[in-house]
Order: C-alpha cells, then structure tokens, then sequence
C-alpha cells in the first residue's frame, strides 16, 4: 500500500524560519500571559473585578493559539490535517462514552493525544487549539481553553518523541506532569474569566480553598493540581491502548511514529510496493 | 461573479464575518466593562434576536446546559466563602455569605451569561458553507475551513456509527452488566472499532484530497461567493473600533498599582 500522502514536505527555508518564529512568538504569547496575570492579579478582585485580567488573558491565550495555529496548520501534511477532525470528534464522543461509565473524570482530550502520539507535538499543539476553537462553536466557554489545549497535545506529542509511550506504564505518568503543567497554566482563564470552575465537585473543592482563605487564582490553581493530573494520566493510559489496540499497519504509516519509534514493537514488514 | 444562490431570498443577507464581530464585540464589550446591568441587557437582546430568527428553540436549551452548572457553582463559591468580603450577611461556621460575594457571583454570571448567549446565537444562526468560503478569501490557512466544515458534519455520521457499532457488538453477545470491568469492556468493545475506522476512512480522505490539490500552495478559487455589502464592512470596522476602544478603556482604568505601564 503505497501512501505518498504521508511523507513530510520540505518548505522553503525562509518560509521555515518565518513559521518557526511565529510558533516562537505563540509559545512566548502564551507564557508572558501567564507570568503578568500571576504577578498582576488583584489582591482584591471585589473592586474593579477581574474585567482587566479577563481582557488579558483571553487576549494573551488566544493570541498565542492563533499563532500556533497559523504557524503549524499550513506545513501539516494532508494526512494529519485529514485526522484534527477525527480527534475532534473522538474528544467529545470519546469523552461521553467515558461520562457513561460513572467515572468521575472529565475527560476530555483523548483524540488530541491520540495524534500526538501518532502525528508529533507540532499536530498535537494545532489539534488542540483547533479542537477548542471548532468546540466553541456548540459550547464557547471552551474557547478560552484553546492554549491549555495546545499545550495537552504539544506535550504528548513530545512524550511520545521521547519513548514514553514505549512502555505502557510510563504513559500515564508522562500525563500526569502534563496535567500538573496544563491545570496551572489554564487556572487563570478558569479564574478571571469565569471567576470559577463548572460543576459542583471541582467547586467544592475551590470553596475548601476559598474558606481556608486564599485568593481565587491561588485556590482554583490548588483545586487544578488536584484534579488535572489525575484526569490527563487516565487519558494518556486511554490513548496509549488505543495507539496500541489499532493495527500495527495503521500506526506505522504515520512518519512521525516510523521515525521516532514511538511505540515499542517492530514495524510490519515493508510491502513490495 | 455572484452564483445566485442568494438572490432568491428575500432578505438582506448577513454577511459570516459581521455576524462574528457583532457577537464578539458584544462579548469584549460586556467584558471590558464590567457592569452587570448591560451584561443584562446584552443576553436579553441575544435571546430577542434568537427568538426572531427562530432559533431560540435550540439556542436556549443549548446555553442552560453550560450556564446552568457555572452559574450554581458561581453562587455557592462566592455566596458563602468570599474572604475579601467586609459587609457580612450571614454566617454559619466556615461559611460567610458577604455582600461584595454576592455581588461579584451576580456580576460574572451575568457577564458569563451575556458572552455565552451571543456566541450561541452567531453559531446557530451562521451558514456553514458561508462562514467557510468566506474565510478561503482572506489570507487565512485553507485547512482551518476544512477542518471546521468537516467536523461539523463529522459530528452527526460518527453518532450514526456509533450506533451500529454497538448494535454489531451486541449481536456479537456484548451485554454491560453493573461492575465498572464489564463497563469498561464494553467501552473497549466500542471505542476500538470507532477510532479505527475513523483513522482508517482519514488514510482514503487524504489521499482523495492530496489527489485534489487540497495541499497545494496558493491561491484558491471558491464557486460560492458571499455578498459583502459596504454598510456591513463600514459596521465591521466601526464595531472593531468601540470594542478596542472599550478595551482601552478598561486597560487604562485599572491598570495594576506597581507594574510599569
């Protein structure tokens, strides 16, 4: 079965450097936010309320999303292009299948760590902005997540470039840090844009906080490490069967997992074509 | 060239781009200012506008899914554990309902309210094949339309599959019984064959659209155009103007003590 669609093209090289820089600034949007809504946020959000730090960050997130995306969208081969949809989908269907089994997870990015796995950290990154954008359009509080997203699928695909998912217990652990970095890095969307967490049992958790008297970023951040980790360790375990439940001539025609030896196991014999 | 594709309705059409930045000023707007009255007003205008478009029907039980949950949470953190609060209400234990948590509840679940109804409202109202041609003529990457156009109808087939998936494992004598192992077998029995013919039905996409030209660089041409009336584009520019302006405002009224502006 030959598949020309599969190979990585070569841009040109100005055209590389131009995107490189763009993925640069977006990473670079993304984190300053961050470190100015922690430095700066409002000893007392009674007064003028978290309007300033909702601004920024939704400014700073989305910005930087938007950078990823138009750096990395337009060098994706067509056949990793062809899957953001089908990791889009399998996030929600995926994730309600998972609501379906009474487990208490919300989880929510199996299909962008899916193709992290299989497509590299630079797909990984675009499928999770995309998701959240394309999501906003049936949910928009999604929309302000699309960094956090990013980063979700950024790191996976950088734990699978680095063997974690070669041996199967290393992949929740691998989810677990990313987790840790994706709950606190979304804690002040969660925060000043939303001014708390949906759903009861995260809220109580920040009310535990709250009452102990902390300030909001600080309790919703304590209430992310204690949920997020949790919850991207069970989708890295998820992922990491799916990876391994489909069949060993699917997985390896993807360059990415060829070149990295991504996943453990020998590549199928080459067909003669 | 126009197809006439629109000429035959009677109304004047509006444009997917000022649609978008109605609903997304209107959302900067609300934001930046920060006062729960107009956060009223907003999301009592979006649920007029969605009644008169005959979409209120979906729109409204769409936005109580997601504000419904928010807005409880909102109540019950701040209403009884808000430490910055002075004017305190009542108090049993741990908890203190304060004046300024209720308030501060009122503010961002209105002002989450407003932003979630506007947005519903452009995205039930939008053509999906406008909103994509529109954006293959501006300068943005044509995988983004794709990927919007083909997640939306993703959406609706892979329910379908889902479906007979799971009628084939059941004549095959999948049975979920109560215990969390025989669940997960049965989600394993599901998701396998679904991810699979998923990735596999991408494989024969993309090499269908490889063979189309789809990863080509260039220009593209669209059969469909979208009529851009200049009172829409002159709306557009004027809208981009206030938000920014509010924006400003916002940034120059409370910029925080101690930082170097």
């Amino acid at each position: 079965m030959s598949q020309p669609a599969l190979t990585i093209t070569a841009p040109g090289q100005a055209a590389g450097r131009r995107r490189r820089l763009l993925e640069i600034a977006g990473a670079a949007a993304i984190a300053a936010t961050y470190i100015f809504l922690v430095l700066t946020q409002p000893a007392d959000i009674a007064n003028g309320p978290a309007s300033f730090s909702a601004l920024v960050a939704l400014g700073g997130f989305l910005l930087g999303a938007v950078l990823l995306i138009v750096a990395v969208l337009p060098v994706l081969p067509t056949s990793t292009v062809v899957l953001i949809p089908v990791a889009l989908v399998l996030n929600v269907v995926l994730g309600q299948l998972m609501g379906g089994t009474g487990l208490p997870f919300y989880i929510d990015a199996i299909g962008t760590v899916l193709i992290a796995v299989l497509a590299g950290p630079a797909a990984g990154a675009a499928t999770g902005a995309l998701s959240s954008i394309v999501w906003s359009f049936f949910n928009p509080t999604v929309l302000p997540f699309a960094a956090g997203a990013a980063l979700i699928g950024f790191l996976a695909g950088m734990a699978a470039r680095g063997g974690l998912f070669r041996r199967f217990y290393f992949a929740p652990i691998a989810g677990f840090v990313t987790g840790i970095l994706a709950g606190v890095v979304s804690a002040p969307i969660a925060a000043f844009v939303f001014g708390g967490t949906s759903g009861l049992g995260t809220g109580a958790i920040v009310s535990a906080f709250r009452a102990m008297g902390d300030t909001l970023l600080a309790a919703i951040t304590k209430q992310a490490l204690i949920s997020d980790p949790m919850d991207k360790a069970i989708v890295f375990a998820i992922a990491a069967l799916l990876a391994y439940a489909l069949p060993r001539r699917t997985t390896f025609q993807f360059p990415f997992v060829r070149r990295y030896r991504v996943l453990a196991g020998k590549a199928p014999a080459a067909p003669d074509a | 060239m126009t197809l006439g594709h629109r000429d035959y309705d009677m109304r004047p059409p509006l444009h997917p781009f000022t649609a978008l930045t109605a609903a997304a000023c209107a959302a900067v707007v609300t934001t930046a200012a920060a006062y729960s009255p107009l956060s009223v007003a907003v999301a009592l205008a979006a649920v007029f506008l969605a009644v008169r478009r005959g979409v209120a029907g979906r729109v409204l039980p769409a936005a109580a899914v997601i504000l419904a949950p928010l807005c409880l949470s909102l109540l019950v953190l701040h209403g009884l554990f808000f430490p910055e609060g002075q004017t305190v209400l009542a108090q049993w234990g741990p908890a203190r309902v304060t004046a300024e948590g209720l308030g501060f509840a009122l503010e961002l679940g209105t002002r989450n309210t407003a932003c979630v109804l506007v947005f519903l409202l452009f995205s039930f109202t939008v053509s999906v094949p406008d909103l994509v041609s529109a954006l293959a003529g501006r300068r943005i990457p044509p995988q983004f339309g794709f990927v919007l156009a083909s997640t939306l109808t993703l959406v609706p087939a892979v329910a379908v599959r889902l479906d007979r998936i799971r009628q084939a494992q059941e004549t095959r004598g999948m049975v979920v019984r109560r215990g969390l192992l025989s669940r997960l077998g049965a989600l394993r029995l599901q998701m396998v064959p679904l991810v699979l013919a998923l990735i596999d039905d991408a494989g024969s996409r993309a090499q269908a659209l490889d063979a189309r030209g789809f990863g080509s660089r260039g220009p593209r041409t669209s059969y469909r155009e979208v009529a851009d009336p200049p009172a829409q584009r002159r709306f557009r520019a004027a809208a981009l103007l206030f938000a920014a302006a509010a924006v400003v405002w916002r940034i120059v009224a409370s910029w925080p003590v101690g930082v170097p502006s």
